[in-house]
């Protein structure tokens, strides 16, 4: 079943003869539990895609249909509330929270949907135990390497379980070694739990381990390459 | 409730984890505008504040008893005197004669009887020495000889504003004698009647009750101005803390007292022209703290606008993830309010604990009055509440134009 339906996603950039398209009419669909790389080179449209797929950005034309909904129709607020229940993000530089500690962070969209504190607490814990991060709750993000950060950002965007997961070149500020286990985090996560996943990267080693890569020119999907 | 509590959070942490010194800095800048919002006015109304004080203390008292409209004196003031003497409520009282009189200086030294005489008009008040002393402690003010005996005859204080040298500041407002000093000699006269008086002192004070005054003993004031009934003028009263001087007036007025005379409160006899400039000063004060107030919300203004723009980023992240923009707002809203409510704390605290005191011992010597700091808790608390009012919306507006951006262009860094 598909979980993203996204038709003649166009995404133009400033007006008249100053107009960019970055995005050219793509058609796109995303099945659930599927792990979706995407790859091209810089300005061929990856992550202007990801975010319009990822309800951060807004089309120009086409429509989005995420778990069902059509993403272009909501409003803001509505927006910003199907992002916190049904999206994850993982984001190149991390994007922690630099004055709360990492137990904090991952409970920052717990508390938003309203549980109780020591509830989130606990969910928050137990999920960065999962990433391996054990004894690190109460470092902040400044404390942790870019790896580990890394790993706090994965716990944060998987504590609310998101119907999908995005991430935006996850392992571009990291070390081959901790890019690896970032990967490797994620490839067991879809293969384990089932977690759709869509992740924009540069790097084919990584790109691999997908169950398909979407490679992007120029604004538009010119191949793609189903792995498994 | 989930904004709040997100925004609690968020604010908290930035406080925890700020620079101390910006943060020591911002709460020093913050107590500065509450002190300027209390102290300049207090200041300002402390100064009619301190002259009312010195008034009520040296020369008007708690409760005034004056004649009756249409009556010249006080009627049986003996009467009333035996009266005000068994209440125990009344710490002090002093019984007043008052009148008009031209006093002469330099007569005997005058060799020329065509030039002008040197004389004042004054007024001369009779007064029993140790009562008044006792009263308004009148001796303390005595600038240059001695107080009079209530034993000697003949003597007289004048108050400084009627001699020469210490009226000069004042021009020829009022008529002034010349080179009087104790111990010389000065003719009272009324009507046909004159008599010789020995300056004994020369009392000054920055109540021009007593400056412009001058004090001779009861009896002899009788003897002077022809006054056979013994009625008074005024007796003021002060009253110990156990009673109000509403309530030792209403004691009064039930005892039958008003019929004989009138009966008034300070804060009824005062002049209303004292009340009119102690609101003028005020509302000066509250003008020129308004002007710390602006500063104040546009310094929050500014370090809260450089804190959300240097954390826009993280911001356009934090609405990415889920985070309602109300949140992230409360998040500002609570730093300005710390900043706000440290400051005034302390504030209040320097206001209350130390300044109050410090000019209660140490009055600020203007001309006309020791200037003390009046900050009455409710104008304090009420001002307080503006301050925190303003330096909300101060960090308001600065994280509601930062998280109303785009989300993808905060995450970005795009324009």
């Amino acid at each position: 079943m598909d979980i993203i339906i996204a038709k003649n996603i166009k995404r133009t950039f400033g007006q008249g003869a100053l107009t960019t398209h970055v995005l050219k009419g793509i058609d796109i669909t995303v099945a659930e539990g599927e792990f979706v790389a995407i790859m091209g080179k810089s300005g061929a449209g990856k992550s202007t895609l990801m975010y319009q797929l990822s309800v951060l950005d807004e089309p120009s034309a086409g429509t989005i249909t995420i778990d069902g909904t059509n993403v272009v129709a909501l409003s803001e607020p509505e927006r910003t509330a199907f992002r916190l229940n049904t999206l994850g993000y993982i984001f190149q530089n991390y994007a922690l929270v630099p004055d709360l500690s990492a137990a904090e962070n991952v409970m920052l969209p717990l508390l938003m949907r309203g549980l109780a504190w020591e509830e989130a607490k606990q969910s928050a814990r137990s999920i960065i135990d999962s990433v391996g991060m054990e004894e690190k709750y109460d470092n902040l993000p400044a404390e942790l390497s870019g790896g580990e950060q890394q790993r706090i950002s994965i716990a944060r965007a998987l504590v609310g379980k998101p119907k999908i997961l995005f991430a935006d070149e996850p392992t571009a500020n990291l070390d081959s070694v901790s890019g690896q286990q970032v990967i490797d985090l994620m490839t067991a996560l879809n293969r384990e739990s089932g977690q759709t996943i869509v992740m924009v990267t540069h790097e084919r080693e990584y790109a691999i381990t997908c169950n398909r890569i979407i490679h992007m020119e120029d604004g538009l999907i010119v191949h793609e390459e189903q792995l498994r | 409730m989930r904004n709040l509590r997100i925004g609690l959070l968020l604010g908290l942490r930035q406080i925890q984890r700020a620079n101390k010194w910006t943060t020591l800095l911002i709460i020093f800048v913050m107590m500065l505008t509450f002190l300027n919002l209390i102290a300049v006015s207090g200041v300002l109304v402390g100064l009619i504040e301190g002259a009312e004080r010195a008034v009520r203390a040296e020369s008007l008292g708690d409760l005034i008893i004056t004649s009756k409209d249409g009556e010249e004196q006080i009627l049986e003031t003996e009467a009333i005197v035996r009266e005000l003497s068994a209440y125990p409520e009344i710490a002090s009282f002093s019984v007043r004669h008052r009148s008009g009189a031209v006093l002469e200086a330099n007569y005997k030294e005058r060799r020329n009887l065509t030039a002008e005489r040197d004389t004042a008009s004054v007024t001369v008040t009779g007064i029993d020495p140790l009562q008044e002393d006792i009263f308004s402690n009148l001796s303390k003010n005595i600038l240059e000889g001695e107080y009079i005996d209530p034993t000697q005859e003949g003597y007289i204080l004048i108050g400084a504003f009627y001699i020469d040298r210490y009226a000069e500041q004042f021009g020829d407002i009022f008529d002034s004698l010349e080179g009087i000093r104790p111990d010389d000699t000065v003719r009272m006269t009324v009507g046909n009647i004159s008599k010789e008086f020995i300056v004994k002192g020369i009392v000054q004070s920055k109540v021009d009750e007593v400056s412009l005054n001058t004090y001779i003993p009861e009896r002899e004031f009788r003897r002077v101005f022809g006054r056979i009934d013994r009625n008074a003028d005024q007796i003021v009263i002060k009253v110990t803390p156990q009673i109000t001087e509403a309530s030792l007036k209403q004691s009064l007025v039930a005892s039958g007292l008003d019929s004989f005379a009138k009966i008034q409160t300070y804060d009824e006899a005062k002049p209303k022209f004292i009340t009119d400039i102690k609101n003028t000063m005020n509302l000066l004060g509250r003008f020129i703290g308004s002007i710390g107030i602006v500063v104040a919300s546009i310094t929050i203004f500014i370090i809260i606008f450089i804190n959300a723009i240097s954390r826009r980023q993280q911001i356009g992240i934090l609405k990415g993830i889920g985070i309602e923009r109300r949140a992230l707002e409360i998040a500002y809203v609570i730093q300005a309010a710390f900043y706000a409510l440290a400051g005034s704390l302390l504030g209040a605290l320097f206001t209350y604990g130390f300044l109050i005191g410090y000019f209660e011992r140490n009055p600020i010597k203007f001309p006309f009055s020791d200037g003390i700091l009046v900050a009455p808790p409710e104008e304090t608390f009420i001002r307080f509440i503006i301050l925190f009012i303003v330096t909300l919306i101060a960090g308001l507006l600065p994280a509601w134009l930062i998280s109303r951006q785009n989300t993808l262009n905060s995450i970005l860094g795009r324009k």
